[in-house]
């Protein structure tokens, strides 16, 4: 049976579903902290239950299958007629994965296979109650009879339905009908196994179903027993057919309730795309308003300049969506991880409602995910080795997300053993990257940045858990194409801190233009750091490179004009012009531009074919005054430019 | 129709109360005002909206759905309808639910419902249809029944072998009542038939039993009748009698095509006839539809008595109705007379 994604109740269960095993995810973990919080229990409970109900509705049978039996082991949970141990916290979690397995493929329109055979008899075994009281007794007289004929045990689901329904113009038997009736069954009485009309192949598949489950676990003599086969009324292509075309019925008188109407994200794509030419318009119209000195134009293009502003939040809102949809998978990768390498360690989490773009939310996972596990892997010490250096046994993750402007700020922090700044010095010149002087000429935070440098690990073996080398330049990689910044701060022996920033959104980018030689350029705010005129009296050349004094520190500076414009006249030192201090993975760098524009926001284009993949180069723009400008990239720039000195 | 019915739809699951809400407003006599996640907000919204019938499911946060029951009526009685899971815990979550003072359930199982049965959809439109417009039906109380029973014919005097009790919606309620009134040294076996799914029947018997002085069990294929004891029919099946030698006993059977109640208070009122054609005393109360009244017909012509429950003490008076308006009702009494007039008679 193929799953119709176009229906509109599917899309319904889809979003819940999915919002419930997030926050299964979360609350699973919590539980092996605080195993007899009976609300937690509670929750789990309705969170399998939940699923379940409405898998049951779109008859998704291996959903309903194996959340129901969850559902049972959590209500002997919340009983308290078990408890909760580490084994069966696996057996749980693992429960949870294939949960989420199964979600993915209905996600993709797949009827999603039964689970695996091992698993369910995992979880039908805990469904036994640890302490048999007198109910685990009574229970048998609820038993179906094994010998019960498939059919006849599974209309019983539909006995609730028929129980009692009001009568429809009677489908009423005469009473010679009915007396035959009571002769029959006081004759021969050979009823059994009889399908009731309302049963069909329907109804008989689900019915060897459950007769399989009977059989499969006969000395289990439970309430999930006798339980489940009414309540495994399953599949049938038919049966949702019916569901679908109720619902085409249904759509002709909308829900008076109803206050949210869900948008393909596409189109909101779409919407932003269109706004963002608005953007576009809007500056170039700017631009020509100062050109025409006409007061009401100027008035007109201000109200558009108002108007414009308030579309653009308004539409970037919808796309927002809580960090926490990031967030929710790091206390079970924490746990498992912890527990796999044999480390106590708490996850702490602020900020989780900050809101991001949808596209951002999900291009930040892996890399997230990533300086996560390094955290616990490589941050974090064994508890032994934290007890002797007099910290607490457990270690801690805090991660935390808060918006400061326009920019999200992102910090993964952790109480650890820190990183030293010699041995990544040492290590820098060992790999070859820079020769001894060089690298002791690098700052502290210099040194901790090295990690983001293409080939650089500190771990000395290759652990399965996280560093082959690639991770951290990876992560970097990632983040700047989000036109964001990554840096990091330790402190040897107190714990490390990775920094994230990142633009509220991808589509639209607050920028700094600037003109070299006759072409306008645009750089990312985001990694502007300060702004002043060049003054060559507070520069000098040490080791080659030019490099000027800022508050008592030297930074190099570079002419952006000779790498971008006129690549041949290296050397044709300009004196005038202004230094833009920019920020490149926490290191300065000073870069001369001829002249500043100011700041727009602008719409990234990818840039063609020809230019694609260059580096130092995020994309291009449409300016307000109608030029096209390329976007620089800062950190890449640098890696490309600065070495070549 | 000027007045539609208008519920209010509890469930945690946004997706349930979409889709119960859509059930619901699919029918131009019904609207849903309103929708509430939890419990605690059901009792806020029921008191705020006034609703004329509420759907209500039972696993909820922030407050279950048994503990909204009895704080709406408690602050703004209005009727219930539960939604019940098949299971032997569902069984008895509804069972506190009615007990609390809901006035039916209902399977939360909406499977497609295209193959000639009613879809619970269909069947829940209906009730929200009839409950809801039913005025007075939850009495709190201070408002006890009144009305006294009329005769109708000099009860049958003979001697009964056997009391014999039919209902449906309302029933696991009318039933606790009329038993716990009984003593335990009750001359007669007593026949129950409610119509309830097979996963409930284990623990309403349980439930009659720890809150009655009779004994109550669930009927088993064999059982021997015994003065003072009660036999349930189990659900999903049909219960007759049957002769052994001069006892008779229960047969549990499975259900034959076509029957639409399982159990059937038909059939097994129609069987008690068979068996002792003088020597019943049968009770219908409260129901909707019109199962037992071929039973009645079957009793009266034996010459056995049937007694129905009264129009004002009754959920729905629908099967007792059928049997009083086809004349087979000896007495037509109110709920609470019902166990004293058996101790009486029997």
């Amino acid at each position: 049976m193929t799953i119709d994604l176009n229906d509109e109740i599917l899309q319904d269960f889809l979003v819940e579903a999915g919002e419930i095993l997030e926050q299964l995810n979360q609350q699973l973990v919590e539980l092996e902290q605080q195993p007899d919080d009976y609300d937690l229990l509670n929750a789990v409970f309705r969170g399998f239950h939940t699923i379940k109900g409405g898998a049951g509705f779109l008859n998704i049978a291996a959903l309903v299958e194996i959340c129901h039996r969850a559902e049972d082991v959590f209500n002997l949970l919340r009983q308290g007629k078990r408890q909760v141990d580490a084994r069966l916290m696996d057996i749980v979690l693992r429960v949870l994965d294939v949960l989420n397995e199964m979600f993915q493929r209905v996600q993709s329109g797949d009827e999603p296979a039964p689970a695996d055979l091992e698993l369910l008899d995992a979880l039908q075994q805990l469904n036994e109650p640890v302490e048999q009281d007198s109910e685990g007794r009574d229970v048998v007289t609820a038993k179906v009879d094994p010998e019960t004929d498939g059919s006849a045990s599974a209309t019983e689901g539909l006995v609730g339905i028929e129980s009692n329904p009001i009568p429809q113009e009677d489908e009423e038997i005469t009473e010679a009908e009915f007396e035959a009736l009571l002769d029959e069954l006081h004759g021969s009485g050979k009823f059994g196994g009889v399908p009731v009309p309302g049963t069909d192949e329907n109804g008989s598949s689900s019915a060897a179903e459950a007769q399989g489950v009977v059989s499969q676990d006969e000395d289990s003599r439970q309430v999930a027993v006798s339980n489940r086969i009414p309540e495994q009324q399953v599949p049938s292509a038919g049966a949702v057919k019916g569901v679908a075309a109720k619902n085409e019925s249904g759509k002709k008188r909308s829900s008076t309730a109803e206050t949210t109407v869900r948008v393909d994200t596409a189109r909101l794509d779409d919407i932003m795309n269109m706004v963002g030419e608005l953007v576009l318009v809007r500056n170039r119209l700017a631009t020509l308003k100062a050109r025409l000195g006409d007061e009401e134009v100027a008035n007109a293009v201000a109200n558009l300049d108002v108007v414009t502003s308030d579309l653009q939040n308004s539409v970037m809102k919808t796309r927002m969506q809580p960090v926490k949809k990031v967030f929710g998978r790091f206390p079970r990768v924490v746990r498992d991880l912890a527990r796999s390498l044999g480390k106590e360690i708490d996850l702490e989490m602020f900020g989780e409602d900050t809101d991001l773009d949808k596209n951002l939310v999900e291009a930040l996972a892996d890399p997230m995910v990533h300086l996560v596990r390094n955290a616990v892997d490589h941050g974090i010490e064994q508890s032994d080795q934290r007890e002797r250096v007099g910290k607490s046994r457990r270690g801690k993750v805090i991660l935390s997300a808060a918006q400061e402007g326009d920019h999200i700020l992102l910090s993964i922090a952790d109480d650890g053993k820190g990183m030293d700044a010699d041995v990544l010095r040492r290590k820098a010149v060992e790999k070859g990257m820079m020769d001894e002087v060089l690298a002791a000429r690098l700052t502290e935070k210099e040194c901790y940045n090295l990690i983001f440098h293409p080939g650089f690990s500190t771990k000395t073996e290759v652990s399965d858990v996280s560093g082959r080398g690639v991770g951290m330049d990876v992560v970097k990689t990632r983040i700047a194409q989000m036109n964001g910044t990554v840096e990091i701060d330790s402190e040897s022996g107190k714990g490390s801190k990775i920094i994230i920033k990142l633009p509220l959104t991808l589509a639209i980018l607050p920028t700094l233009m600037v003109v070299l030689g006759e072409q306008p350029f645009a750089l990312p705010l985001a990694s502007v750091v300060e702004i002043f005129n060049l003054d060559l009296e507070r520069s000098n050349v040490v080791d080659g490179q030019l490099t000027l004094m800022v508050r008592e520190r030297a930074l190099p500076l570079f002419y952006l004009r000779s790498w971008l414009v006129h690549p041949d006249r290296q050397r044709d030192i300009e004196t005038t012009g202004h230094v833009v201090i920019v920020n490149a993975g926490g290191r300065q760098v000073g870069m001369v531009v001829d002249y500043l524009i100011g700041q727009e926001e602008v719409v990234i284009k990818p840039l063609g074919a020809l230019l694609q993949g260059l580096d130092g180069m995020a994309g291009a723009t449409i300016t307000g005054d109608g030029n096209i400008a390329l976007i620089l990239d800062v950190p890449g720039l640098i890696r490309k430019y600065a070495h070549r000195h | 129709m000027n007045s539609r019915v208008r519920v209010l739809v509890v469930d945690d699951s946004a997706f349930f109360r979409r889709r119960i809400s859509d059930f619901l407003n699919q029918d131009p006599g019904i609207e849903v005002i309103g929708t509430a996640a939890d419990g605690l907000a059901a009792v806020k919204e029921a008191q705020r909206l006034k609703p004329d019938i509420i759907t209500m499911d039972v696993e909820m946060p922030v407050m279950d759905g048994i503990s909204a029951v009895k704080r709406i009526m408690l602050m703004a009685p209005t009727p219930i309808i539960m939604f019940s899971s098949l299971t032997r815990e569902g069984a008895r979550a509804t069972l506190d639910a009615l007990e609390a003072g809901a006035v039916d359930f209902l399977p939360k199982q909406f499977d497609g419902g295209s193959n000639g049965t009613d879809s619970v959809a269909q069947v829940l439109s209906r009730r929200v249809l009839l409950l809801g417009r039913k005025k007075g039906l939850c009495r709190n109380a201070q408002q006890p029944f009144l009305q006294h029973g009329r005769e109708r014919a000099s009860a049958s005097r003979g001697e009964y072998k056997l009391v014999a009790i039919g209902a449906s919606t309302g029933g696991p309620i009318a039933i606790q009542t009329l038993l716990s009134t009984l003593p335990g040294n009750f001359s007669l076996p007593i026949l129950l038939v409610v119509h309830m799914p097979a996963s409930f029947t284990p623990a309403y018997a349980e439930r009659l039993n720890s809150q009655c002085r009779i004994t109550v069990k669930e009927a088993a294929d064999g059982d021997e009748l015994h003065p003072g004891c009660a036999y349930l029919a189990p659900g999903g099946k049909q219960m007759i009698l049957d002769r052994r030698g001069s006892n008779a006993v229960i047969r549990i059977k499975e259900s034959a095509t076509g029957q639409t109640y399982k159990p059937s208070v038909d059939i097994s009122l129609g069987s008690a006839a068979r068996i002792y054609p003088e020597g019943v005393l049968a009770v219908v109360l409260t129901g909707m539809g019109s199962d037992g009244r071929q039973a009645a017909r079957l009793l009266k012509e034996g010459g056995s008595t049937v007694w129905s429950q009264d129009e004002a003490s009754c959920i729905v008076y629908g099967m007792p109705q059928a049997v009083e308006k086809a004349g087979l009702s000896d007495r037509v009494l109110p709920l609470e007379e019902i166990g004293p007039m058996l101790v009486r008679f029997g």
